[in-house]
């Protein structure tokens, strides 16, 4: 009796790991990629609004700690700000936030490198769902002309690529993640390749020759070369140290993204093909 | 498991994902988040063994696997490895044990979390091993034990009727220890 329970339940744990990795070789393989995407753009159709209902109702209450919490810090900005500003500080509290966004969508109307490509404006419904990728959630998706693939700029420079495209969402891979690379050109006609290394490391530039001319606070822009994943002249990253080490094939350098992306509320999609 | 009981643990999953992707994911300490999911499977081996665990694991895991950005199919695998392997692990052990709870919750999660990474960097996604490993598994372990305690009476309500060893005790002294 307790031989075939323990059979049993053998079995049913190796049908399920089965399945699992049967799973899994459909969305890791190119050809079947598209069923497990359609599932999971589906699911994400229906979940979507009712993440958004959830949210709605239970955002107050975080609102509600936050201040709570922040009581101390808040109180003595405010006596800071009541010092330095007096009456202006009542009419700026209340209409800080339209500004603050008001201005990020006038910068992102203004950046030089988009040129006249056709942008999607889009808004930030969430960030770093998984501990193990540097993504974020975009409110637009196919039906609003995002698709996998685009380039996402704002904040200053480029941010990252769509990787998923849902009916009105979409998953962007940030340029800090350790799948992200981006061919990047700066100084003299040199080339390079910037390396997100995760979320919680510094980025490098990768494949510049060793003792190359550089300079702190240098940027690099997306490379226009043959088949590129992004436009060209996009800024990428700053550079923040540089040396090459004895014996080095190439120079070790250390770099900041351009994009602030501790501020990612509104972002541009690019829609842009890669020429093939 | 009855019909009865997989639409409660249908439920719960249900609700998992909601709390997971809304509250969750907002409470970031370190650059990590508490993870509900291995929760599920964990709790699920303990109130009702191995089987159960790796059920409970696998379609919970296969949930969260519709929402994250990770490669489909490797939660509901990982999870129901460790929901198969915390009922085994804990089968002699008496399940009114107080430190049991916490103590699988924060072995099983952090076990958890490392088998999700190896595995995701196994399967090309290198950036998954290229994280904060401490923080990530302080704030996952820690938060784990905090949670154990409501989401193992979520899940002792999803599979009520079971013949499960949590059902061998009286339900007073059950409700007394959660």
């Amino acid at each position: 009796m307790a031989r075939s329970r323990r059979s049993r339940r053998t079995l049913t744990v190796i049908i399920l790991v089965v399945l699992s990795l049967s799973l899994i070789s459909l969305d890791l393989n190119g050809r079947t990629h598209s069923v497990t995407s359609g599932v999971k753009s589906v699911a994400n159709d229906v979940y979507a609004p009712l993440r958004q209902g959830v949210l709605d109702i239970i955002s107050p209450i975080g609102n509600f700690f936050a201040g709570a919490f922040n009581y101390g810090s808040m109180q003595s900005q405010n006596e800071q700000l009541q010092q330095t500003i007096g009456q202006l500080r009542a009419a700026q509290a209340e209409r800080g936030f339209e500004d603050n966004q008001l201005r990020q969508l006038m910068a992102l109307q203004n950046l030089p490198f988009l040129q006249s490509l056709t942008t999607v404006t889009a808004q930030t419904i969430d960030e770093y769902s998984s501990n193990f990728t540097a993504t974020i959630t975009l409110d637009k998706g196919r039906a609003d002309g995002v698709d996998v693939g685009y380039p996402v700029v704002g904040a200053g420079g480029l941010v990252g690529q769509v990787i998923q495209s849902f009916h009105h969402t979409s998953v962007v891979r940030l340029i800090t993640d350790g799948q992200s690379k981006v061919g990047v050109t700066f100084g003299n006609q040199l080339t390079g390749i910037v390396d997100g290394q995760g979320p919680s490391s510094s980025m490098t530039a990768d494949l510049v020759p060793p003792h190359t001319a550089l300079y702190k606070g240098e940027i690099m822009y997306t490379s226009s070369l043959d088949a590129a994943a992004f436009p060209p002249g996009i800024p990428v990253a700053s550079v923040r140290s540089f040396h090459t080490p004895a014996g080095a094939s190439q120079e070790t350098i250390e770099v900041d993204p351009e994009a602030d992306l501790g501020q990612l509320a509104y972002l541009d999609v690019v829609q842009w093909v890669p020429p093939t | 498991m009855t019909g009865r009981s997989m639409v409660r643990v249908a439920l719960v999953i249900f609700v998992a994902v909601m709390v997971q992707q809304t509250v969750m994911i907002a409470l970031r300490i370190g650059g990590a988040h508490p993870d509900l999911l291995w929760l599920l499977p964990i709790t699920a081996a303990l109130l009702d063994g191995p089987e159960t665990g790796a059920i409970v694991g696998f379609w919970a895991g296969l949930a969260f696997d519709l929402v994250l950005p990770t490669p489909f199919g490797l939660s509901a695998l990982v999870g129901c490895l460790l929901g198969f392997v915390t009922g085994s692990l804990t089968a002699a052990v008496d399940p009114r044990a107080a430190w049991l709870k916490p103590v699988a919750a924060l072995a099983g999660s952090v076990a958890a979390d490392m088998l999700f990474a190896v595995l995701g960097a196994i399967l090309g996604q290198q950036q998954m091993v290229q994280i904060d490993f401490l923080a990530v598994c302080l704030v996952v372990g820690v938060s784990s034990i905090v949670l154990v305690l409501p989401v193992n009476r979520l899940m002792r309500w999803a599979l009520a009727g079971e013949n499960n060893r949590r059902s061998l005790v009286s339900a007073d002294a059950g409700s007394r220890a959660w």
